[in-house]
Formats: C-alpha cells, structure tokens, sequence
C-alpha cells in the first residue's frame, strides 16, 4: 500500500512556474550521456517497436504490488 | 505477476483497419521512440468525430467507455478499461499550462508513424509530443520532459 502522502506528491499538478524552470534548465554533460546511454541499451536489446512494448508490460507487471 | 492477455499488437492493428484519428501519446509514445520508461496505462488524443469507431475496436478487446460518446464530447475525455486501463483525449484543442494552445487537427496534420509489426501507429511530432507533456502536467511529466529533450537533441 502506498502511502496518501507519496501518491498525492506523485499525482500533483505542478504550476507553471515549475514548468517553466525545468524547460529552462540547461541540461548537463552527464545528464544527457546517461540517458543516451539508456536509450542506446534499450534500442539495442529492443530493437522493434513491438518487443519495447512487451518488456515495458513485463517490467510493468514485475514492479506493480500485488492486488489487495 | 503476469500481464494479462491483452494482445497489444492486435489492438493496434484493429485500431489501424478501423480508420481511426487517434495520436499515441504519454509514455507508451515515449516507449515507442526508445525511451525506457514504466506504464501502466495507455493515452490518446482522438478526433471527437471517431469516438464511435474507436469504441468499436476497443470492444474487440472487451474494453468499455465510461461515458457515452455525447457525454465525452461534454467533457473532453473518457476512459476504456477493463484489466487495461486507457486514457482518451477528445477535445478539438487543450492549453498548456502557459497558454500555448494545441489543436488536435494540426497535431493529427504534423503526426509521424511509427511501424508496429505490419501497421503503422501515429504519434504526434517530437516538438507536439513535448507540448502534450505540459498539459496539466504531474512531477513525472517533468522528467518525461527532460527525456524528451535530450532525444530531440539527436534528432536530424
């Protein structure tokens, strides 16, 4: 069970101002070479759109709790 | 725990034999473009006027609305669930949280497909799909944003 406090921080509406900032947020070196560096995995090991789909529902179902 | 049946494949082929003007969008588009990201549900921004034909394939599935096509048209959306779960966007346009607005008929105009066995599904350009994340947005839309970026950085 996840916490009221966790969900509400999960599913909140951030302001514009929010928005704002991290589109103006200047992306680090870093940043961008370890999400490239996913994204190279991830199109490597999932070549085709149709097995990127079955692994995001696969580790989808790892991750979900089980149901109550 | 297993997925469940839901034979994703088949959907989106009875979706593109059925005609439909329906845009992938939300982090299965973003799965579609080689990001690695976890969902549960599936987005779409639909034309208003195919909200019918877009139930009758979502029938083949065994999945239902839970409004009435007038009543999602009053509202601007509607979901189609059963052990699936998807989220369907059907107002003409939506704002931005700053006010740049987004015309359904002009994203379904700039749409890019994406081949998905032997069908083609359709999501919005990169730069409609970065605008799509900053329509009531969460936290998690944020990072998606980030992402976002850093491919259209790559992009030709």
């Amino acid at each position: 069970m996840i916490p009221d406090g966790v969900v509400q921080a999960i599913d909140r509406r951030i302001t514009a101002a929010e928005l704002r900032r991290e589109l103006e947020r200047p992306i680090s070196a870093d940043q961008r070479e370890e999400v490239l560096a996913l994204i190279r995995w991830f199109t490597h090991r999932y070549p085709s759109a149709e097995s990127r789909l079955a692994y995001v529902r696969q580790a989808y179902a790892r991750w979900r709790p089980p149901p109550i | 725990m297993q997925p469940s049946a839901f034979d994703e494949v088949a959907f989106f082929r009875a979706l593109h034999q059925s005609g439909s003007r329906a845009l992938l969008i939300g982090r299965r588009a973003l799965v579609f473009l080689g990001l690695p990201v976890l969902t549960a549900d599936y987005d779409f921004w639909l034309a208003s006027d195919d909200i019918v034909v877009f139930n009758a394939v979502g029938k083949q599935f065994d999945l239902h609305p839970n409004r009435t096509p007038d009543e999602a048209r009053k509202y601007g959306r509607y979901v189609l669930e059963n052990d699936e779960h998807i989220d369907v966007l059907v107002a003409r346009s939506v704002p931005t949280l700053d006010g740049h607005v987004l015309d359904f008929d002009e994203l379904w105009t700039r749409r890019r497909s994406v081949p998905l066995v032997d069908v083609d599904v359709h999501l919005p350009s990169l730069d409609d799909l970065i605008l799509t994340k900053q329509v009531a947005s969460r936290p998690k839309d944020l990072e998606d944003l980030r992402l976002l970026r850093i491919l259209k950085e790559q992009a030709p």
